[in-house]
């Protein structure tokens, strides 16, 4: 085991494109391949050396199996280096990063580049199985009655396909959607509609704020097949976003009593980001500047049907394990999978109460202050390409430690089916 | 020595005829081939329990190249060149003849007499690689297919077919060549032997009759048409085109001995004419420019990773032909609009290419996916050359090569697409400006072969040889040309195209100015492609060459006045041409305000032609003797592959011996008491005292 620690040396992501707009025609080999390929030209680095890519995706292509293979090829990584796609739900982009560490440690590799993407405008539409089994039928039959027959066993519901994006947003271990999950956590802790809004509406007038920062990791995407359009900046952000426009809106989830609404959730979105990462003396003998390091992470389950805590539990793992607590960030990414679910965390965050019963330590993890989260924006405005965002907050975190010339980042996002991640970078000094 | 055709035998008595020419990568048919070929013959026949022939060849990418040109073009007599046809004649209708199946396994170019041999054949298998290519590329050379091509492919494939393979010279895929019926099945390379041996067994594929086509009323009719469309695009300059469709045509009505009797006739005409002199030379200049090395034996690594700064006509021309042929290109301009528009031409090429079966869809994204566009400066140190396309201003380019040698490495070459200016000014900011080198592609970069590779005084042999060799890895034909002002194509073209300029103003009608010279020869009038290239780019160039010469160069003030009101050719809508979308440009009336005076009005299109076309010499001379090249051929094949120079008339150089050196001297002169700019060179007098001519007599 080797205990060099890993630098992350640059990243860069494309513009994040809401669900059925620009990027809509690309797929997430695509929106990958010009995110490692931008990676590449903008650090100049020899595409050979790199030992594995390593791509998170949530709903990966049907016609891109192993995704992180096709995106590695696309982008001009040579042959021989491999690539695996790894999905832990929502943090898949995070999941990438931690691999690439612990492929590093274990002594099988030391460049990596790691990311994620996700195109949300392709998840397919899905035929039930029954109507997959009359179509089986159909293509067996050989003579005239025969096909006759097997198409009389359509029926009209058979031609409703299910919506693949719908499937994904639902836990099938407890049948419930993220949104409703948000409710839960909403109501169980008293987040009004009103909090949930003004947060959002927060998040959207910092990532407005932020554009020129947020221009920093951005490469300019040329749409293809005509390339009669590019675009450089995230659309999600609205420049009319107030409470009394989000007050308008009605409660997707829980339609009668509910206070998660589409204004104060995140953004489905297609983006993709790629990271240059690798160990520390390796980056050295290659004269490169990284922008920072890995100091410690940890991944926790929790209940599914509350999965938006699943921040506090990977927080208070990550502090078991490697010492740092809320109180040592000086900046803090939490991804606003809902602005309710945020608020519930940095609520519980402060309960000792939840400590002591959910987490099994005495103290609460700690205060979770406004002024230093999500200070660009969060997921609520800038969208959620799910198998990216864990990239994204890393890449922008690390890029904010470096303007505010500080040192410690908490990065941390909770996970479709009950898992929370977190994350601690510091940058270079 | 050992034979160029080895013969063995299977258990089962099929005799498999390998070709493997000793001491060369190609196979090629002369006279010691034709003789091998009909000893193994005897051999086979002389097997009386025979149960079939299969051609096959050993070597990597060649079936058989053809006939040996070389051999070809030195033929002593027409008696000898008649022995030569009848006998390969001979031999392949032999082999047509014999009552044992026989089959062509095709891997490699096939080209010429070696599809010739095929057509002989019962059946024809190609392997799909990339290197196996079909055609009959003769009259390309000013002959035609005369060991049976013209009398066998219409039988096989229909006369319209067959007219498309033998008057357009295409070398052809696999694929493509069994969509026409050329051949009858295409595997993969590792199968041919399997598949000759099943189809040895199950013999021959039933053969359509083509009997709708190839009657006698039908073919008249298709011969009249097949004439009247050569006639309008070659005006006549190439007799091997009408030759050879009358041969394929009045071939179908007689016996095929009595029709390779017509091939033979035609071909021994052909050979005698000067067109196909030329046409040969032209050819045998293409491979002394794939073959073109340097002297000393250097070590010159292959060029990787290339960055194409600007995206531009030019740089997105460029980008896109090296990303096909799999470089990685990073695609540099100074806004994301400006990348867009690059990489739209880029995608618009690669879908045009997709459209006529040049690229699949997969092979064109893979390039497409080669090209990383950027809007700002990234670090060059994986790219092994730079190609600027920027825009032609000396100071552009010196900031940029300012900004280029600080992110590369001190070995990475970089190269200017300027098509006049200064290396060595443009070198003069760059640290280790030996490798600084001229990359002059021509517009469009996927159809223009020729690519001027310009040495500054500072450049380093490596360089040089590293770029050429560059540029025919990527299938351009390089020529190497010296730092002198509008290097050699432009320098010379110039001239013609300001002196179009300058008759237009003095009344000469743009009909007359350019079908002038399309009679002549050239693929282009002059005012024509002054609109096709941009008044204003032409207007560029050229004042800057006469702010070089300003002796012999004068621009005239048309091109100014044009500018001024707006009508900056095809891009602008309007020019010495009005271009309307899908219509062919009518002339621009509106023009006529402009000239001068009417002198040249009543000069007909000969003298014309003739003046603009003595200019081109002189200023080729003008090269000559500054050496801007060493020697003759380097400036006739440029101007041939650069400019579309009518390819019979073999290059200014060879139209001026042709003319005669005595006749172009006195043209001039006559044209100098009107105007000093037209006076001869001083090489061009020398020669014309001592009876020198640019080349060796030939025989008559």
């Amino acid at each position: 085991m080797s205990t060099e620690r890993l630098v992350i040396v640059d990243g860069v992501r494309t513009p994040f494109a809401r669900m059925g707009t620009q990027l809509a025609a690309l797929g997430a080999d695509e929106l990958g391949r010009m995110a490692v390929s931008a990676l590449l030209t903008k650090t100049g680095i020899d595409p050979a050396i790199i030992d594995e890519v390593i791509m998170g995706c949530v709903g990966q292509p049907v016609d891109a199996a192993n995704v992180s293979r096709v995106i590695a090829l696309r982008a001009g990584i040579p042959p021989h280096v491999p690539a695996i796609t790894v999905s832990r739900n929502c943090a898949s982009g995070m999941e990438s990063l931690t691999q690439a560490h612990e492929k590093l440690v274990a002594g099988r590799g030391s460049v990596f580049v790691v990311g994620g993407a996700e195109s949300m405008s392709q998840y397919p539409l899905v035929y039930k199985f029954a109507t997959a089994v009359k179509f089986a039928a159909l293509n067996k039959a050989k003579t005239l009655p025969q096909k006759l027959a097997a198409m009389a066993a359509f029926r009209p519901a058979d031609f409703s396909p299910r919506i693949g994006l719908l499937l994904g947003l639902t836990d099938p271990t407890n049948g419930l959607g993220m949104g409703q999950t948000a409710e839960i956590i909403t109501r169980e802790n008293g987040i009004t509609r009103e909090m949930q809004d003004a947060f959002a509406v927060e998040s959207h007038q910092r990532a407005l704020a932020g554009r020129e920062k947020l221009a920093e990791e951005i490469t300019t995407v040329y749409v293809p097949p005509d390339h009669k359009r590019c675009m450089s900046e995230d659309n999600g952000p609205r420049t009319d976003q107030s409470m009394e426009v989000l007050a308008k809106l009605r409660p997707v989830f829980d339609r009668r009593t509910g206070t998660v609404t589409a204004g104060n959730s995140s953004q489905l979105t297609d983006g993709a980001v790629a990271l240059l990462v690798m160990g520390e003396k390796r980056a050295e003998a290659l004269g490169l500047t990284p922008l920072g390091v890995l100091s410690g992470y940890a991944y926790a389950g929790c209940d599914p049907a509350r999965m938006g805590l699943g921040p506090i539990h990977a927080m208070a793992r990550a502090e078991s394990l490697c010492g740092l607590g809320v109180s040592d960030a000086e900046l803090i990414e939490i991804n606003e999978a809902f602005a309710g679910q945020v608020l519930a965390v940095m609520k519980l965050a402060e309960s000792a109460g939840y400590a002591k019963t959910h987490l099994d330590r005495d103290r609460a993890i700690g205060t979770i202050h406004h002024d230093i989260l999500n200070v660009n924006g969060g997921s609520v405005a800038l969208g959620h390409p799910v198998g990216a965002t864990g990239a994204r907050l890393i890449l922008t975190a690390l890029k904010e430690l470096q303007r505010r010339q500080q040192k410690r980042a908490l990065v941390s996002l909770c996970v479709g089916g009950g898992q929370g991640a977190a994350i601690w970078v510091e940058a270079m000094s | 020595m050992s034979a160029p055709i080895t013969a063995s035998m299977s258990d089962e008595h099929v005799w498999t005829l390998v070709f493997d020419q000793p001491d060369t990568s190609a196979n090629v048919f002369n006279d010691a081939t034709l003789d091998c070929l009909a000893e193994q013959l005897d051999v086979v026949t002389g097997d009386s329990q025979a149960a079939g022939i299969v051609f096959k060849s050993a070597k990597p990418s060649i079936f058989i190249a053809g006939a040996d040109l070389k051999a070809l073009s030195e033929v002593e007599s027409e008696d000898a060149l008649r022995e030569l046809i009848g006998k390969g004649q001979a031999i392949f209708t032999r082999i047509a003849k014999l009552e044992i199946p026989t089959l062509a396994a095709i891997h490699g170019a096939c080209l010429g007499g070696g599809y010739e041999l095929c057509l002989a054949c019962d059946i024809r298998i190609a392997s799909d690689d990339g290197a196996t290519r079909i055609g009959l590329p003769e009259t390309a050379l000013g002959i035609l297919p005369a060991w049976g091509g013209c009398t066998r492919l219409p039988r096989l494939i229909g006369l319209p077919g067959a007219l498309d393979v033998i008057l357009g010279g295409k070398r052809l895929t696999a694929t493509s060549a069994l969509r026409r019926g050329m051949v009858d099945e295409v595997v993969p390379r590792e199968h041919l032997d399997r598949a000759a041996a099943k189809a040895m067994q199950k013999g021959a594929p039933p053969r359509k009759s083509h009997f709708w086509v190839n009657n006698f009323l039908s073919a008249a009719f298709i011969a009249a048409t097949a004439q009247r469309q050569s006639r309008a695009k070659t005006r006549g300059h190439y007799p091997a085109i009408p030759r050879a469709i009358e041969v394929a045509v009045q071939g179908l009505r007689r016996s095929e001995a009595d029709s390779l009797k017509l091939e033979l006739e035609a071909v021994v005409d052909l050979s005698a004419t000067a067109t196909c002199r030329r046409l040969m030379e032209i050819f045998f200049l293409q491979e002394r420019a794939k073959r073109l090395r340097s002297s000393e034996s250097l070590v010159l690594e292959p060029i990787g990773d290339i960055a194409v700064i600007g995206a531009g006509v030019m740089g997105a021309g460029i980008a896109q032909w090296v990303s096909a042929r799999k470089h990685r290109v990073i695609l540099r301009d100074i806004d994301p609009e400006q990348v867009m528009n690059g990489l739209r031409r880029i995608s618009g090429i690669y879908k045009d290419a997709v459209k006529r079966h040049i690229f699949d869809k997969v092979t064109a994204r893979q390039g497409m996916d080669r090209i990383s566009p950027v809007s700002e400066d990234v670090p060059l140190q994986q790219v092994d050359l730079v190609i600027e396309a920027a825009a032609e201003s000396l100071n552009v380019k010196q900031k940029i090569f300012l900004g280029l040698s600080e992110r590369s490495r001190s070995d990475t070459i970089l190269a200017t697409n300027t098509s006049a200016l200064s290396i060595d000014e443009i070198a003069e900011s760059v640290e280790h400006p030996e490798r600084v080198v001229g990359l002059h592609f021509f517009n469009p970069v996927h159809r223009m072969q020729l690519v001027e590779v310009v040495e500054g005084h500072r450049t380093s042999p490596e360089v040089v040889w590293r770029t050429v060799k560059f540029v025919q890895s990527i299938g351009r034909l390089p020529v190497l040309v010296k730092d002198r002002p509008g290097f050699l194509v432009n320098r010379i073209l110039m001239p013609y195209l300001v002196e179009a300029g300058h008759l237009f103003e003095s009344g000469a009608s743009c009909e007359n100015l350019d079908s002038g010279m399309l009679e002549f020869g050239m693929p282009m009038g002059p005012l024509r492609l002054i609109d096709e290239v941009g008044v204003d780019v032409a207007l560029h160039v050229g004042e800057y060459l006469a702010s070089c010469f300003p002796d012999h160069m004068q621009v005239p003030a048309v091109l100014t006045e044009m500018i001024q009101a707006g009508q900056l050719g095809r891009k602008a809508g309007m020019g010495f041409y009005i271009h309307a979308r899908g219509k062919s440009p009518t002339v621009n009336d509106a023009l006529d305000s402009l000239r001068k005076n009417r002198a040249a009005a009543k000069e007909g299109r000969k003298e014309l032609a003739e003046r603009m076309v003595f200019l081109m010499i002189n200023e080729a001379a003008r090269c000559l003797e500054e050496a801007v090249v060493e020697d003759p051929r380097d400036i006739d094949f440029a101007m041939i592959m650069g400019t579309g120079f009518a390819p019979f008339r073999g290059g200014p150089l060879r139209h001026a011996d042709t003319v005669g050196i005595a006749r172009v001297v006195d043209g001039l002169r006559n044209l100098a008491e009107e105007n000093p700019r037209f006076a001869p060179c001083g090489l061009l007098e020398e020669m014309a005292i001592a009876g020198r001519e640019f080349y060796k007599k030939e025989n008559p």
